[in-house]
């Protein structure tokens, strides 16, 4: 059977004289209206002592720009009962307002403002350092995050995707404002933006005020390509890691191909036999998962029997090549050896053998289900092509989609066979310690 | 408003079996559907020396129901293309369906089987067991839960349904047998005291229909009665937790509250949203954040619920600026409570919040939630068409006189949970 197409809404596109690729995704129903603005820019394009430059740049590109003094763009679009807020991922940044419909200009005014012209001011610089490190500290809280932070430090030594796109708590404490202003004026411009346009509007009146709004920005924004190559690893590293905590923890990373490697799909396959769903391709409402997943083979592996509370697996494909991840909570009384050892093991099987033609169909049907509310509200359109568009253009999603439903049993195998290398493992534990005291 | 998003709209129609019945249509735009089965299931119901036991019964009846042990179940809604989900509170348990709107009769079926049918199967109970201790675990060692749970424990008095976060203890778990599970559900997912929210892509006649063919008749079983509440007064005071090893400190100050159903509640509402719950604008965001840059999280919330409520403010912050930032939120609670806001101030946070309905519309789901939310506090079917307006009503000196009920100082708490640095 073939597969089904991704329903993305008719897209009309265009590319400004100063380089700034515009997508707009008109809906006639949608009361409301989404505008996304995504740069090829993260953390993947700082390096040591300006780690979080990306991260930092997002919180204060709402700091203030000529048009909206600090507090006016947030003004502007809550006040219109609109939402609006920014993520930071390694590859990108991504800024967004959803609004009612008749109050479209507001955000668009805003993202051509804030484009190429943020104050990014000492004052204001200096105490959002604070906020950052309480963003960060929150963080810190889970095990989870400690334990993932440094298993991309392990696995990689030259590589920026060695650092979490929060940033090093040194860089944190010591980047200048005037290293930040460089470093958005260095990367952040028309070059390397994308401007999602998605929801209820008339498709010729907002490409007027798009031409009009962002058409006069200088042409900006350097190449954002990373030169650096990860050397192949040698061997296994590992560390362990304590602190309080519930259960132990432990988290396998394998070094994985890049998102322009032919093997992508079958290992997006592999992901979705494994944890049960895939984040590209999730049901959930948006990037996230969806719940628990009892056919996946990590929850038969490890749930089921006992040993895991939790158990799951990520892979989100990169610009470059990055991780490929495993985790688990012990149940309680389950140590991590035993754990660590019964997770390699149903991986090491699964590369023996492979998976079933039955576990292959399945996959299918989960994937087929998982696109067919993918664009359900300007919000999540505006999302899911900016995201696609981000890592080279929205048809890269019918690309990978298609070649999902040619992967074979034997294809996954050879992926598994191909990933799940020792010499390709990094490895972290997390055992945790109690103490309290109440006053 | 309610010609141009009919979902702002939901319909009451004739109960089944003592069940409630609620159509909404969905969003124009969209093209999912959901139903959530609302049950008097909470933990408020939980067995005294039997805590868990809500939790792990919602839990459960996602899980296997019927002919459909937990993988064929998983199957059924993969083909379907359904997600089903449970969330459990101290008044109620609810189990929520959603899916493509073309499948929605399958989807329903679904939902039936799993809130009527649900098999507790012995390894299943056994799994959910083995969850609920890691996650009672987590509720103390986590400085944000940690707080919460020390917050309720000290506004309520021992006895009290929101005393507690239906967690309960690893003493109480081991009450939890498949046999205690069963008779549970039995006694809570009811259709009397039960309601049942759809928003389909059909008229009133043809969801009537469809609840009759996929549901079974409800046994006559009686809603269970609501617990008492008792009145006593908790611990009020200060309380410190000092977790070694993490990194932030959660800050929390909380109390007492009205009733959804309390005719202040508009202005209350209002109250909160000035005080911290509209994001960006609230004065402990522009506060705490925005000018102090001592936290990266600030606001408050107001749960309102059938049998009163509470209010909480909160923060998360750094081991060396709590003490910085406890008083904030402590003045700028006692100026909502004593000062009127100017009107421009009430004007904005207003608009926003009247503004932003519109947002709720742009798929099935988020229309669903609103949906539900009026039926369960069984507000009139135009209640959010003509919330705007009430919104309108109120005046500057309404939101003080609220906020002195609603934020109510006597019994206030305070709890602060995380590493804290020496004094």
């Amino acid at each position: 059977m073939a597969p089904p197409r991704v329903p993305r809404p008719r897209t009309r596109s265009f590319t400004l004289g100063n380089g700034l690729r515009v997508l707009l995704a008109p809906d006639p129903h949608s009361p409301t209206a989404s505008v996304w603005v995504w740069y090829r820019v993260g953390s993947v394009n700082e390096h040591p002592g300006i780690t979080g430059a990306s991260h930092w740049v997002e919180h204060m590109l709402f700091e203030g720009s000529p048009r909206y003094p600090k507090g006016a763009m947030d003004r502007a679009v809550v006040r219109v009962g609109g939402q609006l807020n920014a993520f930071t991922d390694t590859d990108f940044t991504a800024y967004f307002s959803t609004v009612p419909r008749e109050h479209l200009d507001v955000p668009l005014d805003i993202e051509a403002d804030r484009m190429t012209r943020a104050l990014i001011t000492d004052p204001e610089v200096g105490r959002e350092r604070t906020v950052i490190f309480s963003e960060r500290e929150g963080n810190e809280n889970w095990p989870e995050f400690r334990v993932e932070e440094e298993l991309y430090q392990l696995a990689f030594r030259e590589h920026p995707y060695r650092w979490d796109a929060l940033g090093r708590r040194e860089d944190i404490e010591r980047m200048s404002a005037a290293e930040l202003r460089e470093y958005y004026h260095r990367f952040y411009g028309t070059r390397n933006a994308i401007l999602v346009v998605a929801g209820g509007f008339a498709p010729a009146e907002v490409a007027r005020q798009v031409r009009r709004r962002f058409g006069r920005l200088p042409r900006g924004g350097e190449d954002v390509t990373v030169a650096r190559v990860e050397p192949e690893p040698r061997g296994e590293r590992r560390a362990e890691l304590t602190g309080p905590g519930t259960t132990p923890y432990v988290q396998v990373g394998f070094r994985a191909p890049a998102l322009d490697d032919p093997m992508t799909p079958t290992g997006i396959v592999l992901d979705t036999i494994l944890g049960g769903e895939t984040r590209l391709f999730t049901s959930g409402s948006g990037w996230g998962r969806s719940g628990e997943h009892p056919s996946s083979r990590l929850y038969r592996g490890l749930v089921d029997p006992g040993l895991a509370v939790r158990a799951s697996c990520d892979w989100r494909p990169r610009r470059y090549p990055a991780l490929f991840t495993v985790q688990a909570q012990a149940a309680a009384g389950v140590s991590l050896d035993r754990l660590e050892a019964a997770l390699l093991g149903l991986l090491e099987r699964l590369a023996a053998d492979g998976p079933s033609v039955a576990e292959v169909k399945e996959c299918r049907t989960k994937l087929r289900r998982a696109v067919a509310l993918a664009y359900e509200g300007a919000s999540r359109t505006g999302f899911r092509l900016g995201y696609f568009s981000v890592l080279r253009a929205p048809e890269l999603e019918d690309e990978i989609y298609r070649a999902l439903f040619r992967v074979r049993p034997k294809d996954v195998r050879a992926c598994a066979r191909a990933l799940f290398r020792p010499e390709r493992r990094v490895v972290v534990r997390y055992r945790p310690t109690g103490g309290e005291s109440v006053g | 408003m309610a010609e141009e998003y009919p979902p702002l709209r939901i319909e009451y129609l004739e109960p089944v079996d003592g069940l409630r019945l609620v159509r909404q249509s969905p969003p124009r735009s969209a093209a999912s559907f959901a139903a959530t089965y609302v049950g008097p299931a909470g933990w408020a119901y939980d067995p005294r020396g039997a805590e868990g036991m809500s939790r792990l019964v919602s839990q459960l009846v996602t899980s296997a129901a019927g002919p459909y042990g937990r993988v064929e179940l998983a199957r059924r809604l993969d083909r379907a293309g359904g997600v089903l989900s449970h969330q459990c509170a101290p008044e109620s348990a609810e189990v929520t369906v959603w899916g493509p709107a073309d499948a929605w009769q399958e989807l329903l079926r679904l939902l039936a089987l799993v809130v009527q049918r649900p098999r507790f199967d012995p390894e299943d109970v056994r799994r959910a067991h083995r969850q609920l201790l890691e996650r009672q675990l987590r509720e103390t060692t986590q400085p944000a839960s940690r707080a919460d749970r020390e917050m309720l424990h000290r506004i309520f008095a021992r006895g009290h349904p929101y005393r507690e976060s239906g967690l309960g203890s690893p003493r109480s778990a081991r009450r939890l047998t498949r046999t205690a599970l069963r008779r549970f559900h039995a006694e809570h997912f009811t259709g009397e005291g039960g309601l049942l929210v759809l928003t389909a892509p059909a008229d009133a006649s043809t969801v009537r229909a469809a609840v009759r063919r996929h549901f079974e008749p409800f046994p006559s079983t009686r809603a269970p009665s609501a617990p008492d509440v008792p009145s006593a007064p908790g611990a009020p005071g200060r309380q410190t937790i000092d977790l070694p090893g993490r990194s932030q400190v959660e800050v929390r100050l909380g109390g007492r509250s009205v009733a959804r159903s309390d005719p202040r509640y508009p202005a209350a509402f209002l109250a909160n949203e000035l005080l911290g719950g509209r994001p960006l604008l609230s004065r402990l965001f522009q506060r705490v954040r925005e000018r102090g840059g001592l936290a990266y999280h600030a606001s408050s919330d107001l749960e309102a619920m059938r049998w009163g409520g509470y209010w909480v403010a909160q923060a998360g912050t750094g081991a060396d600026r709590w003490r910085k930032v406890l008083p904030m939120l402590e003045r700028e609670l006692a100026a909502v409570r004593h000062v009127a806001p100017a009107a421009a101030e009430l004007e904005l946070v207003r608009e926003s919040a009247i503004g932003e309905i519109v947002l709720s519309l742009e798929s099935t789901g988020e229309a669903h939630e609103l949906a539900v939310d009026a039926a369960y506090h069984d507000l009139p079917e135009d209640h959010w068409v003509r919330w705007p307006e009430r919104l309108r009503e109120v005046r500057p000196n309404d939101v003080r006189d609220a906020a002195r009920a609603a934020f109510s100082e006597r019994g206030a708490v305070s709890v602060v949970a995380g590493p804290l640095a020496p004094e």
